[in-house]
């Protein structure tokens, strides 16, 4: 492919023994609007070896950010976490995606659901100013397995709220739910059964899941996403597109398959 | 794994899809567009953005009488990655029936 920028990775921080994120320069023509992805990665054997990646950053950054798994012998991310400030990295030139603001109609509040790696478009549109702007709520929900995992999603929360400009907005509107299956925490369970069970949003104090004024992005596993799509549904959520903004989107975390 | 375009594309042909893939892995015929299955990342983008639902996972039932095609067109037709101008009759043709009997093209597309 020869849509490909060259950038330089800047900062690498390892969470846990499978997760780790990295910052990298961004080119000052490279655009893109919060939750898209897009393709990077190496040479490898003189070949450009490239993965979907969500961009974790927001479009307002001067600096790119990227969330990943370590897939056991994958042959991008084994490589990938070897990475070092300073090292090289290819980044694609054509960011695309469905989770967007754009893609859904107005309403009162955005959920973010997320599995594992799937936080990191929402990441991005919850350092999107965009966001506060156009819903009253965004609720950041993000299930793992263990507690360990939702360090880097208790980080950004953290840093937002004490963040200079979107600090404000994130402490009035920004909610953030984590749960975990398999490990004593505050919030336990599946997202999917804590939101049918109505335990989610009793817990955050909101009212239940409503058509009328609620929407949904939704980024996980296969599972995770076949049952969120049959609970939506129930409930007569549709999915919107571009050119059909309606009141749930979807896209697959890439890593978890 | 990767996605599948049915019959349903043909004399249709709206390419709201080429705009939105990452890889380009579209291939364009005289009245429909096809998806190159080994460059296909699965990333599902372009299946809820095509007007006449033409696009499916090959996982899914409705995908399967294509696949063939796809793999056998992709091959032969040229690579298309800007969404072009469809036909100007495109909203007729959609939800008609029997769409590859009576009106598939084997052409590419006009250079």
């Amino acid at each position: 492919m020869s849509n490909l920028n060259t950038e330089t990775v800047l900062e690498v921080r390892h969470w846990t023994d499978r997760l780790f994120s990295f910052t990298a320069t961004r080119d000052s023509a490279f655009r893109f609007k919060s939750g898209q992805f897009t393709m990077i990665g190496l040479d490898v054997n003189e070949k450009p070896l490239l993965r979907a990646y969500s961009l974790a950053c927001a479009p307002h950054e001067e600096q790119l950010e990227f969330f990943s798994i370590k897939v056991p012998d994958g042959p991008l991310t084994s490589r990938l976490q070897m990475l070092k400030p300073g090292d090289p990295i290819l980044v694609g030139r054509r960011p695309t995606g469905t989770l967007l603001l754009d893609n859904l109609k107005p309403g009162k509040r955005l959920y973010l659901l997320a599995t594992g790696t799937g936080l990191a478009p929402f990441v991005s549109i919850a350092k999107d100013p965009e966001a506060y702007e156009r819903f009253e709520h965004i609720i950041l929900v993000h299930g793992c397995r263990e507690v360990a995992e939702l360090a880097y999603g208790e980080q950004v929360v953290a840093d937002l709220k004490a963040h200079d400009f979107l600090g404000e907005y994130a402490q009035a509107q920004l909610l953030h739910y984590p749960t975990v299956t398999r490990e004593p925490f505050r919030n336990r369970g599946r997202v999917t059964d804590l939101m049918e069970s109505g335990q989610l949003f009793a817990d955050l104090g909101l009212p239940d899941l409503d058509a009328e004024h609620d929407r949904v992005m939704l980024c996980g596993s296969p599972q995770m996403i076949a049952d969120t799509k049959a609970l939506l549904e129930t409930r007569d959520f549709v999915e919107g597109a571009g050119n059909r903004p309606e009141t749930y989107v979807v896209e697959k975390a890439f890593a978890e398959r | 794994m990767a996605y599948v375009v049915t019959d349903k594309c043909i004399r249709c042909k709206f390419m709201d899809c080429v705009a939105v893939c990452p890889v380009d892995c579209f291939y364009e015929g005289e009245n429909m567009l096809v998806i190159k299955p080994d460059e296909c990342i699965d990333c599902g983008v372009c299946e809820p953005e095509c007007p006449a639902a033409a696009i499916s996972a090959d996982s899914d039932p409705a995908a399967a009488p294509w696949i063939a095609l796809n793999a056998e067109y992709a091959a032969l037709w040229p690579n298309i990655a800007e969404k072009k101008e469809p036909p100007a009759d495109a909203a007729q043709w959609m939800n008609v029936d029997g769409k590859f009997e009576s009106a598939f093209s084997p052409a590419p597309a006009e250079a």
